[in-house]
């Protein structure tokens, strides 16, 4: 296997917060290396600490000791414009509430990121479109959310994510809140793009189907990185998981 | 470090990103800024509605007063006995000093009281707004927006509401002060010409304040939106 490139790495992350007199240590130093075009289920009690890692390597939190590298840029040490620029192109997130914008199309919100990016319009909306029919919603680019089902707008939301190119797709319980069926298209749709793309996934999940598809999943538990399996043992606990990505 | 960043601040923001050298730009052109505060007007046309009615009767309010006197003192200025006397008969005529000065630090009171509600109310309206928008607004910084950005959203979007409202609010004032002042003096004395003084001397004044009252009522709302963390995107409970 060749050298895989380090997408977001993790040295020593801790994050304390004081509530009151109390002080909470969310993260108790966190290292950790995820490599470009991996797909990463990061699982774990609430409370555990496992969504305020989440942020931090969305680049959504800053940690209070320790350093989070995402494409080797550290983002303690970026200003608030470098960071919109970083959330903007690096990153694509996905919502548990999907967070589309309600009064904007179905292809608006997927240019939008493409707006803040400073891409010329025509060619945003033709990227949209395309984004928009690759998620299978090619029929619908004029929709607003309100006329859409919830696996539709999660759909949008993954097209909106691509829009710029990220290196990244942040999805934070992508399956939430959708039935079995339609979490189980989404995953699909974020397995495949993983594949077809090469763009690493990291999501947040109390979802057992997400582990299927997961290179590696990681425990947080107690602010600490308890377990980490890859997909050699999941194999061995899922059972023929081979068989069922075939079907 | 601070020499370092304004360096790059200075160069265009080019600098190395893993390993690519590249411009980092983060944009909201002006026209897609309109088209969405224009969109999210009319998704909240309740709530925009309520600020419009504050706004308008406090100008329209100030409107009438401003030109009724500037009706009232014109038609002294060129009006004859009978005019003076239509005038006297209603207590509009030269008042003495004393009354007159009274008259006006109640109109003043007046005025400032309802100032005074309509920012209450317009910034409540706002606010409310805004923590109803609490994941949309995290949902934009999540997508590359910067604080400046959520500012220039929300202070358009209200300046839009408020200067509609105003020039409603000034219209309808300036038409109830002709219709007063005409119902004095029996509309015999009014001239289209003094009607366009009167609406020339309040118009942009009444105007200019209903649009500082909402850019005023909609700062703390503003603020409150662009200190929101990209984070807050993630809430389920809002």
């Amino acid at each position: 296997m060749t050298t895989r490139r380090e997408i977001v790495r993790t040295q020593n992350v801790r994050k304390t917060y004081v509530m009151g007199e109390e002080v909470v240590h969310a993260l108790r130093g966190i290292t950790l290396t995820i490599y470009a075009g991996e797909y990463i289920s990061i699982m774990g009690p609430s409370g555990s600490g496992k969504s305020t890692f989440f942020n931090m390597v969305g680049g959504l939190d800053k940690p209070t000791s320790g350093e989070v590298y995402i494409d080797e840029v550290d983002i303690a040490q970026l200003d608030p414009y470098e960071l919109a620029w970083l959330r903007c192109r690096k990153i694509g997130y996905i919502f548990q509430t999907f967070n589309l914008i309600p009064v904007m199309t179905a292809l608006e919100n997927v240019t939008l990121p493409m707006v803040f990016a400073g891409t010329d319009p025509d060619e945003a909306r033709e990227k949209g479109a395309r984004l928009l029919s690759l998620v299978g919603l090619g029929g619908r680019l004029h929709h607003k959310p309100a006329q859409m089902s919830g696996g539709q707008q999660q759909r949008v939301a993954i097209a909106r994510a691509l829009a710029n190119d990220p290196a990244i797709i942040l999805a934070d319980e992508p399956t939430g809140n959708l039935d079995l069926k339609t979490g189980h298209e989404v995953i699909e749709l974020l397995r495949r793009l993983k594949d077809e793309r090469g763009v690493t996934i990291i999501t947040a999940t109390h979802d057992m189907k997400m582990l299927d598809v997961s290179d590696r999943v990681i425990w947080i538990t107690d602010g600490q990185v308890s377990r980490i399996q890859s997909r050699a043992e999941l194999d061995i606990k899922v059972g023929s998981i081979d068989g069922k990505q075939e079907a | 470090m601070a020499d370092e960043k304004k360096r790059r601040r200075a160069a265009g923001r080019v600098y190395a990103c893993g390993g690519v050298r590249r411009e980092r730009v983060v944009v909201l052109p002006w026209r897609r800024t309109l088209s969405m505060c224009v969109a999210n007007v009319r998704h909240r046309r309740g709530r925009a509605l309520i600020t419009f009615v504050c706004i308008a009767v406090v100008v329209a309010f100030f409107a009438a007063t401003l030109a009724q006197q500037e009706l009232v003192n014109e038609l002294r200025r060129v009006g004859g006995v009978e005019v003076h006397a239509a005038l006297e008969r209603v207590h509009a005529g030269a008042p003495d000093g004393a009354a007159a000065a009274r008259q006006a630090a109640q109109q003043r009171w007046l005025l400032g009281l309802s100032v005074l509600l309509c920012l209450t109310g317009i910034t409540n309206t706002i606010l409310m707004s805004v923590t109803e928008r609490v994941r949309e607004i995290g949902t934009l910084k999540c997508l590359g927006a910067l604080d400046r950005f959520i500012v220039r959203l929300f202070l358009i979007e209200n300046a839009c509401v408020g200067v509609t409202a105003s020039v409603a609010g000034a219209v309808c004032g300036l038409g109830v002060a002709v219709v007063q002042t005409g119902l004095m003096t029996a509309f015999s004395f009014l001239s289209g010409r003094m009607c366009m003084w009167a609406a020339l001397y309040s118009g942009p004044r009444a105007v200019a304040l209903g649009t500082v009252l909402t850019v005023v009522a909609s700062i703390y709302p503003t603020l409150v939106a662009a200190r929101m963390k990209p984070a807050d995107a993630m809430r389920v409970d809002v």
